[in-house]
């Protein structure tokens, strides 16, 4: 599932304005921030992390950076959903190269303890979301950048170049390197994580 | 199909299904937390605007108007100071090695280390 960046009815705000806001001390525009960018902060580190608490630590340190740098925000020149999204990912970034282990094949992944139909499932789908988690903190920023706006956002070539305020053939080439870097940091993982006959 | 596209088709399946995952839900605690935080940072009402003009930054800096204003006085009064020591030593004083002749003789090069890296 996708969700755009700027997904909010057209008729509100931009985050921008109600960071201007929030700046001359408007609570309203705090609430409204709060409510608008911690889901997706949280939602961006629990698919890089994979654990409650470390995202939430995250989610709260990012949201933490915006409220600080509120005062010197520069209008026009970066759009916050971006800063943060950026924020975010260099915070897991961080947390994955610091973690001791590499990425995780599934027999890896500790038995489920849930007898449940599906239980099965999940735990694939951990292995999968930790081994590609693992792999995208080995990648140079830009290059994660636009795999991660490319594949976790929907966002467009477009869209990614304006973002990262570098050409669309840049795009182009910085997600053909990204996805290449994944294989190779991935390299031996495929029938592991059910790719492969 | 290359050995190198097939490679990539794999990483494209994976990326494909994590990033189809069902998002994550914040706690409500979470989100109180958050919330604290911006009140805690949130400068008050009518506050901080969010570009200062380089000379309102300055003046803030210095503490505003007022202190300005005690700083130019204090300027006046130890340039006034100034003049008249002048007029009592002479302005021959300042270029007369008087200065020079201390510093040689009671502290010397070594009180910034020059003469160990002449050696």
């Amino acid at each position: 599932m996708t969700m755009p960046l700027d997904a909010h009815a057209t008729d509100e705000p931009d985050e921008a304005a109600l960071l201007a806001r929030y700046a001359r001390g408007d609570a309203a525009a705090a609430r409204a921030l709060t409510l608008r960018l911690t889901p997706r902060a949280y939602a961006q580190a629990m698919r890089l992390l994979g654990d409650r608490a470390e995202a939430e630590d995250v989610a709260q340190d990012a949201m933490m950076r915006l409220w600080k740098i509120a005062p010197d925000w520069r209008a026009g020149e970066a759009k916050v959903t971006t800063w943060l999204y950026r924020v975010v990912a260099n915070l897991c970034t961080d947390r994955l190269r610091r973690r001791p282990r590499g990425p995780l094949a599934l027999d890896e992944v500790a038995e489920p303890t849930d007898p449940a139909p599906g239980a099965e499932e999940r735990l694939q789908a951990e292995a999968r979301r930790a081994a590609l988690a693992a792999a995208l903190a080995t990648l140079p920023e830009r290059q994660r950048m636009a795999v991660m706006l490319r594949h976790f956002e929907g966002a467009t070539n477009p869209e990614i170049a304006e973002r990262l305020g570098v050409s669309v053939e840049a795009v182009e080439s910085l997600t053909a390197r990204g996805k290449r870097a994944l294989a190779a940091a991935l390299k031996g993982q495929a029938a592991a994580l059910g790719y492969e006959g | 199909m290359t050995d190198r596209q097939d490679k990539v088709n794999w990483v494209d399946a994976l990326l494909d299904d994590v990033s189809g995952a069902a998002p994550a839900d914040p706690s409500g605690d979470l989100m109180a937390r958050v919330l604290a935080d911006a009140e805690a940072a949130m400068p008050a009402p009518g506050g901080a605007p969010v570009r200062e003009g380089l000379l309102r930054q300055v003046l803030a800096g210095l503490g505003g108007w007022l202190s300005v204003g005690g700083l130019v006085a204090a300027t006046a009064v130890g340039f006034a100071v100034g003049l008249g020591a002048l007029s009592t030593v002479g302005l021959d004083a300042l270029w007369q090695g008087e200065y020079g002749a201390y510093y040689d003789d009671t502290l010397g090069f070594s009180v910034n280390g020059w003469d160990f890296e002449e050696g």
